[in-house]
């Protein structure tokens, strides 16, 4: 009997395509449509927000994002709007 | 970049709907010569003509741009960054 798991790549590979919300190691965030990815998680994104420690936002086409620091992935995600987020 | 003896990163994963930019290995050879901003974990940003990159995300640039807190410091002809401290390198 196969229990049907979803692996954490499949979640992101699911998110292709759609909006996603990085959240960094240290004090930094992206939120971009998810172009693509690898195996280390190192990601593609267009039309990114890059979102800083002291609040300020800058604007990139596409970037190639290094998974080396990524910390957390939220599907589908902008920052702001929810209760208690900073 | 297939997975042999000599592991380097950037190996495809994700399917390939449209293959152009899909992938990080696709996006690369995609801006390959054009000028890209390359900011570093410090926070110091680098723009400059893309001459190559490698698995790694070493990076070679040629007329470089060197940004600190979002000012211009420092010009230099060629640059070569060490993978492990690239945050981001996004086309401009």
């Amino acid at each position: 009997m196969a229990t049907s798991q979803l692996l954490p790549l499949e979640l992101v590979d699911k998110c292709v395509g759609s909006r996603i919300w990085v959240v960094m190691k240290a004090d930094r965030e992206f939120s971009g449509t998810l172009l693509g990815f690898d195996d280390f998680v190192n990601m593609v994104l267009e039309d990114v927000t890059e979102y800083d420690n002291l609040g300020n936002q800058t604007h990139l086409d596409k970037i190639l994002l290094n998974g080396n620091n990524i910390c957390m992935l939220i599907p589908g995600g902008e920052p702001g709007g929810e209760v208690g987020s900073e | 970049m297939s997975n042999g003896t000599a592991q380097s990163p950037f190996s495809p994963g994700a399917e390939a709907s449209e293959v152009s930019t899909n992938n990080p290995s696709a996006f690369l050879a995609q801006i390959t010569g054009a000028k890209v901003a390359v900011k570093l974990n410090s926070g110091v940003e680098y723009r400059g003509d893309l001459q190559c990159v490698d698995g790694y995300m070493n990076i070679a640039l040629e007329r470089t741009e060197e940004y600190v807190d979002g000012i211009l410091k420092n010009q230099y002809g060629d640059v070569f960054l060490r993978g492990n401290n690239v945050l981001y390198i996004s086309s401009i």
